[in-house]
């Protein structure tokens, strides 16, 4: 490719942005629209699987040992139970501190211990996560046929019931994301579609004197790959503002709310959308044109 | 230069424009096609720069046949085929030159050499001062003039009209009629379909007379006929 069609190419292509102001202003502004809507949603759904992945984190299994197990006993069973396959972390909660836990709840006023006549009839016990929240039954089920242990409790019922919204929230965000998604190719589309569609005499002229087809698509490729980079520029910028003023104002007001609030991520994110927007309108008006060249 | 063997074209639609149609235009000629309305005279012009193919037979073109040409061939061809219609088809927000130009950036030539060819092609069709006007600031034998060197700047070795004075009135279709002549003595072969009886007449030039999509008449120096 000759200099000069290189300069003709992209002058050609700015050019025909300034021609077209209302249809250039209509297809960034469409792109800008849908990447803004999609990237709302898209981190919505992220900050609800966050949601989703702290709670189910929070899942733990309290396994209580015979109360007459001997300290040697209790360690082997805790040694056991950490070379368990699926077992992330194990806590060991000494009677002594079952108890003094319970006081509290009871008040400091009354003296637990003394009303129980001097016995902790509490057992030994161990608070144990397991690496897949959704292998707790399971694990529980392992853990209630050791030795030396009494009972398992993790919630049972009402686990699997969180499990099945937290599953369904995720299931949501992900359709509703694929949704958008389409939403925004279609508008794009159909908006480049239009833009070009605005421009058929030009391109027959062009096929007329003999351009060959690649000589045609070129500014049409680069023009929707500028408008599509600055209507995804402008989105994700307003995501980018407005997202971290909204985490700033959560994290003040419901601080118990996990929040995407690693940068790094969130640029990735967003630089994922950018990048969406771009090819978009890029490979949408090369597409569009081919139709104008069977000439 | 172009031959037509045996020419049949059916629209999808099931129109058949041409039928059986055999020609032979020499390099040089100056031919005038003729033919009542829906006679096929557009359809043949269609088939020689390839905006259309023929259903059957051969169309020939510089001793290649065009029919199955890949899309970058079809390029090259109209490279040496010029291009002008009734309704000029210029780009509105383009200047004369610009429109001009265009021609010549589609082909990649530099800077330098549009400079240079372009103004002595608005010399020749007589818009040497109408550079900087747009189409809209024009009037129609202009328009017509500033499509006509848009489509020589390049120098086809063919040049074709389809009704290039269709919307002129007598005095400016003789101009532009005369300004192919004076291009056709440079050496461009060139086709010219039109209903003007009296330019057809006056201009003693070859004539390939159509009807319904046959040839029915192909004289050395015609006249429009009945
Ligand atoms: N693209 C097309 N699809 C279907 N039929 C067509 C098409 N173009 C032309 N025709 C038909 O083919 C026939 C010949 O048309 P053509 O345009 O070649 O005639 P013409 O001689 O140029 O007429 P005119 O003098 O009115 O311009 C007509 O019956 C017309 O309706
Ligand atoms: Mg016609």
């Amino acid at each position: 490719m000759k200099l000069t069609t290189v300069k003709f190419l992209i002058g050609q292509a700015l050019v025909s942005i300034k021609r077209n102001g209302m249809m250039s202003l209509a297809s960034t502004g469409t792109v800008a629209i849908s990447m803004f809507v999609l990237g709302t949603f898209l981190l919505l759904a992220l900050n609800a699987n966050l949601v989703a992945d702290t709670i189910e984190s929070n899942v733990e299994i309290a396994v209580l040992l015979d109360a007459d197990a001997t300290p040697e006993e209790i360690n082997s069973t805790y040694e056991d139970i950490v070379a368990l396959d699926g077992v992330l972390e194990v806590t060991h909660i000494p009677k002594e501190e079952a108890l003094d836990r319970l006081s509290r709840q009871f008040g400091e006023e009354h003296d637990l211990l003394q009303a129980l006549g001097g016995v902790n009839p509490l057992p030994d016990s161990f608070i144990v996560k397991v690496e897949n929240p959704r292998m707790v039954g399971e694990v529980a089920e392992v853990l209630s046929r050791f030795n030396y242990v009494d009972k398992v409790r993790y919630g049972k019922g009402l686990v699997e019931k969180l499990f099945s919204i937290l599953d369904w929230v995720r299931w949501l965000g992900t359709a509703v994301v694929v949704l958008l998604s389409l939403a925004a190719v279609f508008l794009i589309a159909i908006t480049i579609r239009l833009t070009v569609f605005a421009r058929r005499e030009e391109i027959t002229i062009m096929k007329y004197v003999g351009a060959t087809n690649w000589f045609i698509r070129w500014p049409f490729f680069l023009e929707g790959l500028f408008l599509g980079t600055l209507g995804s520029l402008l989105a994700t910028a307003a995501l980018y503002y407005s997202y971290s003023y909204l985490v700033g104002y959560v994290a003040a007001s419901i601080s118990f709310i996990p929040l995407i609030t690693d940068r790094e991520f969130l640029l990735q994110v967003l630089l994922c959308l950018l990048a969406g927007g771009a090819v978009l309108g890029a490979v949408g008006s090369a597409i569009s044109v081919r139709r104008f060249l069977k000439v | 230069m172009i031959h037509l063997y045996n020419v049949t074209k059916e629209y999808p639609n099931g129109v058949v424009a041409l039928k059986n149609v055999t020609v032979n235009i020499n390099k040089g000629e100056f031919v005038f096609l003729v033919g009542p309305s829906g006679a096929g005279k557009s359809t043949f012009i269609r088939l020689i720069f390839r905006e259309e193919l023929p259903t059957s037979g051969q169309v020939i073109i510089a001793g290649k046949s065009i029919a199955r040409l890949r899309p970058s061939k079809v390029a090259v061809l109209r490279r040496n085929i010029g291009v002008v219609f009734q309704d000029f088809r210029l780009l509105p927000d383009r200047t004369v030159f610009e429109n001009v130009a265009f021609a010549m950036r589609v082909l990649q030539y530099s800077q330098r050499e549009i400079d240079q060819r372009v103004p002595e092609v608005l010399h020749l069709v007589g818009l040497t001062s109408k550079a900087g006007n747009y189409p809209y600031q024009l009037s129609g034998g202009e328009q017509q003039r500033t499509a006509i060197a848009r489509a020589i700047v390049n120098n086809p070795k063919i040049l074709v009209a389809d009704e290039p004075t269709g919307n002129l009135d007598p005095e400016t279709s003789w101009e532009i009629m005369h300004l192919l002549y004076e291009i056709n003595k440079r050496g461009t072969t060139l086709i010219v379909a039109t209903h003007d009886q009296k330019i057809v007449d006056a201009m003693k030039r070859r004539v390939i007379a159509l009807d319904r999509g046959r040839l029915v008449r192909d004289d050395q120096e015609g006249g429009y006929g009945l």
